[in-house]
């Protein structure tokens, strides 16, 4: 019950009674919604919302980047794309700045909204809710426990000191590269220097939303000097630098490195299910290092939302809905590794002994912060493109990270005057 | 009886002028809704400000995206890598194509099935081409680095794509290998049409093979030249999908098309994104009208 009570601290005493409302099964029956989201779904799953439902579901899935990119092109040319579409934490400033999305206020149940309360605050704006959390994601660590054990290594790490000493056991007891982490000039690519700069006890920017990452004393300066080191000194493999976070994440489950330095809680079952992995058994979370313990880490949560464009919205809401319930967000998190959102799910997780890792999760949330105080601003997009190309060329060594960082401080600068 | 034929003439040439408009307006029709219709649509978009999303007002803003990609560091590395992919694979294709049609042009065993293997980079698509090569380039898995570790050329793997010039250098070949078909193709042709005769007659009068080919073949495959350039600088320019597949958006190989897509999708800065791809629409044309000058002048 800790552990439930740690992932959703915040209140869940929204009414019970439902001021939203999901349409009659009868006048959804026969529609076939869309539902764009970049990771599996086993059909026998979706075949179960439509015996329920009687909607069908044409699911389609494709990386991370390119829905983000669909959703942009399609929203700008205001044209159909989905019924359900992903909704990333970070789209939250421009999709419900720009109107893209409808609030779901009015289309939930008031109950599963109420039980989704804490982890749907990242997609709030202007007072209403733009998606519904499907994914509780926040970055920590996740080893190989076998391969620490044959290093003499007893514990994961908490500092970074403690990291770099371990990762020279690693290698002289035969771990090539021990280290995995991603560094391709794409979001996944860019989320451990994020995750890097907060555990090394920064931020990207001040209140006013101006860089403080440029200047070699600030910890964005220090995390992405030691992503550049981590490459120069061999602790992660010379392919990092053109690695992207679902292909870093595949490695590990090889059993090709030791430490997935930036990954998801929901990455556990992943690692424990023999048919999507090799190192069954052997994987373990750890918590994100720090300068003198356990460093921060940030929340990056995904969900559910309803374009404007939707051709279906109740059966769209309807499947949310359905996904929710913590029978069918328990099946997804077992073969998608999404870890679920709401409060009676994890509770439920929690009791019957179905939430990997626990533990450490719970350890890892008294960490987890925003990555931006006031939410995701409208123009992260613009900043994150811009970072992905700067600081890939930093860790390839094209420039410096001196030259890196103040070019993507000016351009940030820039977009926030 | 010349007046009646007259009238019949005159009537047939108006009757084959509306034939040919009947049989004209549904490809202007097409080309209209397809083409130019997206095109004035976009090129309003490139002189419009970015609007709510950029904190701007909606508006037209003349020039100023035009000249904020010309001023942009990003965008003009891409232009530089641009004109780099375009002049290392012309000349490569130009030169490897006369190369391989000359080989290809005798009659040898076995031409039948070179022939078919040549058309084959050809006719994989270039998203393709570019998953085959990745796996090549991979630094940590690929062919490659397996090759040369083994043979112990290299001490550790290395990061083919990493490197600025390198990389590009690497592209290219990769862009080359699908293109160099089509180029060889048409250089054969070429060379099919160029009668025996002409070089029976030379060799009567004592040219050898490098005359013949210095003062008949290069001259006589001008035509073919000048298409050959035409469509390798137009694949070229246009490159995409193999950079792309092999290094995603990454600064040291963004060409022109990639900082297009990079600014228009992943930024969804549309404004300066069609501006930019305006920009290379306008150099395109420019060269395009004089490789068909050039084409026209070698013809006639």
């Amino acid at each position: 019950m800790a552990i439930a009570a740690a992932l959703f601290a915040a209140s869940c005493g929204g009414s019970s009674s439902s001021s939203g409302s999901s349409a009659s099964s009868e006048s959804i029956r026969g529609q076939t919604i869309t539902v764009l989201v970049p990771y599996v779904m086993p059909q026998k799953l979706l075949n179960q919302f439509t015996a329920e439902t009687g909607v069908n579901v044409n699911y389609v899935r494709t990386g991370w980047d390119a829905t983000h990119n669909k959703l942009i092109v399609a929203n700008t040319a205001k044209t159909y794309i989905a019924d359900v579409a992903e909704f990333d934490w970070s789209f939250t400033g421009q999709f419900a700045g720009a109107g893209w999305v409808e609030p779901l206020d009015n289309l939930l149940p008031a109950k599963t909204l109420a039980d989704l309360k804490s982890t749907d605050a990242a997609f709030v704006s202007g007072g209403k809710t733009y998606a519904a959390c499907y994914s509780n994601d926040f970055r920590l660590s996740m080893y190989n426990k076998q391969m620490f054990a044959k290093a003499g290594i007893t514990s994961f790490p908490a500092t970074f000191d403690e990291l770099a000493t371990d990762i020279q056991k690693l290698k002289a007891s035969g771990v090539k590269y021990p280290l995995q982490i991603p560094m391709a000039a794409t979001e996944g690519g860019i989320t451990p220097w994020y995750l890097l700069t907060l555990a090394m006890g920064g931020q990207l920017f001040d209140q006013n939303l101006k860089p403080v990452f440029q200047t070699p004393g600030s910890a964005g300066y220090k995390a992405l000097q030691w992503e550049a080191d981590a490459v120069k000194n061999g602790w992660v493999s010379p392919g990092s630098v053109a690695l992207n976070d679902d292909i870093a994440l595949n490695d590990f489950l090889a059993g090709q490195s030791a430490i997935l330095f930036a990954t998801g809680p929901g990455n556990l079952p992943t690692a424990n299910d023999p048919s999507q992995s090799s190192i069954v058994g052997k994987a373990a979370l750890g918590l994100v290092p720090g300068v003198t313990g356990p460093g921060a880490s940030f929340g990056l949560p995904e969900g559910l939302s309803i374009p404007v464009t939707a051709k279906h919205k109740a059966a769209a809401a309807a499947f949310i809905n359905w996904w929710e319930q913590p029978k069918n967000a328990i099946a997804i998190y077992k073969t998608q590794g999404s870890l679920p959102c709401g409060t009676s799910t994890i509770k439920q997780m929690v009791a019957t002994g179905q939430l990997q890792g626990g533990d450490v999760l719970n350890q890892e949330l008294t960490h987890v912060g925003p990555l931006f105080q006031a939410g995701a601003p409208i123009w992260y997009s613009q900043f994150s493109a811009d970072a992905q190309g700067l600081a890939n060329a930093a860790v390839k060594g094209q420039m410096s990270v001196q030259d890196a960082l103040t070019q993507l401080a000016d351009k940030a600068s820039a977009r926030t005057q | 009886m010349p007046g009646r034929w007259n009238r019949e003439g005159d009537r047939s040439a108006r009757e084959t002028q509306i034939l040919g408009w009947i049989l004209v307006v549904p490809a202007m029709a097409a080309v209209s809704a397809l083409i130019l219709y997206p095109l004035v649509k976009g090129f309003q978009q490139s002189i419009q400000s970015g609007g709510i999303l950029f904190g701007e007002l909606p508006g037209y803003v003349g020039t100023r995206n035009y000249r904020d990609v010309l001023n942009d560091p990003t965008s003009r590395d891409a232009m530089r890598h641009t004109l780099e992919y375009v002049l290392l694979a012309v000349s490569l294709e130009l030169v490897l194509g006369i190369f391989v049609a000359v080989t290809l042009h005798r009659v040898f065993r076995g031409r039948g099935f070179v022939l078919a293997v040549l058309i084959l980079p050809w006719a994989l698509p270039s998203v393709v081409s570019g998953v085959l090569w990745r796996r090549v380039f991979d630094p940590d898995n690929g062919l490659l680095n397996s090759v040369l570790l083994h043979l112990h050329i290299i001490n550790q793997p290395h990061v083919w794509l990493a490197s600025g010039r390198g990389a590009i250098v690497y592209i290219t070949l990769v862009h080359v290998w699908g293109v160099l078909p089509l180029i060889s193709l048409i250089f054969l042709a070429g060379l099919q049409s160029v009668p025996d005769e002409v070089y029976s007659a030379s060799a009567v009068d004592g040219a050898g093979p490098w005359r013949q080919f210095r003062y008949i073949t290069l001259p006589l495959l001008r035509p073919s030249m000048a298409i050959a350039l035409t469509v390798g600088t137009l694949l070229a320019i246009s490159i995409f999908d193999e950079i792309y597949v092999l290094n995603g958006t990454a600064l040291n190989t963004r060409s022109i098309l990639i900082q297009v897509y990079n600014t228009t999708f992943v930024e969804a800065d549309f404004a300066h994104g069609t501006a930019l791809a305006f920009v290379l629409a306008a150099v395109t044309a420019v060269l395009g009208g004089f490789y068909a000058l050039a084409l026209r002048r070698s013809t006639v």
